[in-house]
């Protein structure tokens, strides 16, 4: 049976042959001439695996000679397979090289993103102990600030106590009574001379202890009043108090305490501080009252009890 | 496989007819087919070290076929026959230790591209909230 075939086939090759002039070919050299043709347009194959690719295209040569001189199926097919398997070497060939050059390209890749990452973390190191540096120099300026604030209100707080305390001192001297209005500093009758606006040289230094006063409480200011007993006609005794009052003000003025911390009231007989009824009472009467005002304050109107 | 047995038993009369008549002058093709065997059993360890076993199989077991059949040839001196196999062998193992070196090459590409891949986005993850807490700091200055 088999003997048989193959004897026919040989006929037919042979009557082939005889006839055909077309190009004789195999499916194994098809396949690797369609090989040749991919692995020719595959750059990887041209740039990793030449020396390859030089060897698969001397066996496809080899197989399309034998083709060319019509040698047996057989020896066309072994050639073809061979230069099939050595296309597909040079392919393989090329893929590994080229995944090696990846590698290698990947590697440098690598330590360039870990240098940058190293980079970065330094950098970033550096920033925040700048931020931190800067933070704590802040914070000693915010404490220093604050230190010299606390001496600069300690300094004030003893300056006022120191303030407070020499007022207290000349306040005493001048025999001021504490009032609701004020400190009232009472200029008597004997400070004046008789009858008379002119005030006599201890009038002159009680009222220089009360300019001193003013010169360092500038937030004070005075209402000098003047008064006088009922002896006398009433416009009479307004005038007096009044030349009294003014009196006193230019004499605080010729002192330094400017005028507009001066204020002036001339009352007359009004507010006796004693009946009139004796000498010493109605000397009593014949004054002149400084309201010194509470810090910062206006001094209240006098009230018709007072 | 048939018709390749077929053809051989019809042509092996012919091709011992060729031996016969060559007689005086077969024991210079008895050389070139032993180094060709030889040869082609290198590529075959070679590919074989190369982990071919696992990574080419199939180029692999034919390599090792052929050269089953090489041998046989050569030990009933059809040197021709030993030749060819031989040269094919070769050609089988030579792909397949290509394919396997091919595949480890990829395979530690992958690995190497994934490994940056995965290094890029930590270090983006790292830089991205310092640039976050940065950038209060800048627009506060």
């Amino acid at each position: 049976m088999k003997n048989r075939s193959t004897m026919s086939l040989l006929a037919a090759a042979v009557l082939a042959t005889a006839c055909a002039t077309a190009p004789m070919t195999t499916p194994t050299l098809d396949q690797a001439r369609a090989d040749f043709v991919s692995a020719n347009n595959n750059p990887q194959v041209s740039q990793y695996a030449p020396l390859e690719f030089k060897q698969a295209s001397d066996a496809l040569d080899q197989a399309n000679a034998a083709a060319a001189r019509r040698e047996s199926l057989n020896d066309v097919d072994r050639l073809a397979y061979v230069a099939k398997q050595r296309i597909a070497t040079a392919v393989e060939v090329a893929r590994g090289k080229a995944a090696e050059a990846d590698i290698a390209n990947a590697s440098r890749e690598r330590d360039q993103v870990r240098l940058a990452a190293r980079t970065a973390e330094a950098d970033r190191a550096r920033r925040e102990a700048e931020a931190a540096q800067a933070q704590a120099a802040q914070a000693q300026a915010q404490a220093q600030a604050a230190q010299q604030q606390a001496a600069a209100a300690q300094q004030q707080n003893a300056a006022l106590a120191q303030r407070a305390a020499v007022l207290e001192a000349l306040l005493v001297e001048m025999q001021a009574v504490k009032t609701e209005r004020g400190y009232v500093v009472t200029i008597g009758d004997v400070l004046f001379a008789t009858n008379q606006a002119t005030l006599t040289s201890s009038g002159m230094s009680t009222l220089r202890k009360l300019a001193d006063v003013m010169a360092q409480n500038p937030n004070r200011t005075v209402l000098v009043e003047g008064f006088t007993d009922s002896t006398g006609s009433a416009s009479y005794n307004q005038e007096l108090s009044q030349r009294r009052a003014e009196a006193v003000a230019s004499a605080l003025g010729t002192m330094g305490v400017p005028r507009d911390r001066i204020a002036m009231r001339a009352y007359g007989q009004a507010f006796p501080v004693a009946p009139n009824d004796t000498a010493v009472n109605r000397q009593l009467n014949r004054r002149v009252e400084i309201v010194l005002s509470n810090e910062n304050a206006q001094i209240p109107p006098r009230t018709a009890g007072r | 496989m048939d018709q390749e047995h077929a053809m051989s038993r019809l042509l092996t009369p012919l091709v011992a007819a060729a031996v016969l008549a060559l007689a005086g002058c077969a024991s210079p093709q008895k050389a070139p087919a032993t180094a060709d065997v030889a040869v082609s059993r290198n590529a075959v360890e070679n590919a074989v070290s190369a982990g071919a076993a696992e990574l080419a199989p199939a180029e692999i077991t034919a390599a090792r076929d052929k050269m089953v059949r090489a041998n046989a040839a050569l030990a009933a001196k059809d040197y021709k026959l030993a030749r060819e196999l031989a040269i094919q062998a070769q050609a089988d193992a030579k792909l397949a230790q290509s394919k396997a070196n091919s595949a480890k090459a990829t395979a530690a590409a992958d690995a190497l591209d994934a490994d940056l891949r995965v290094l890029r986005e930590e270090v983006e993850r790292a830089n991205a909230p310092s640039a976050t807490t940065t950038t209060p700091a800048g627009a506060t200055q």
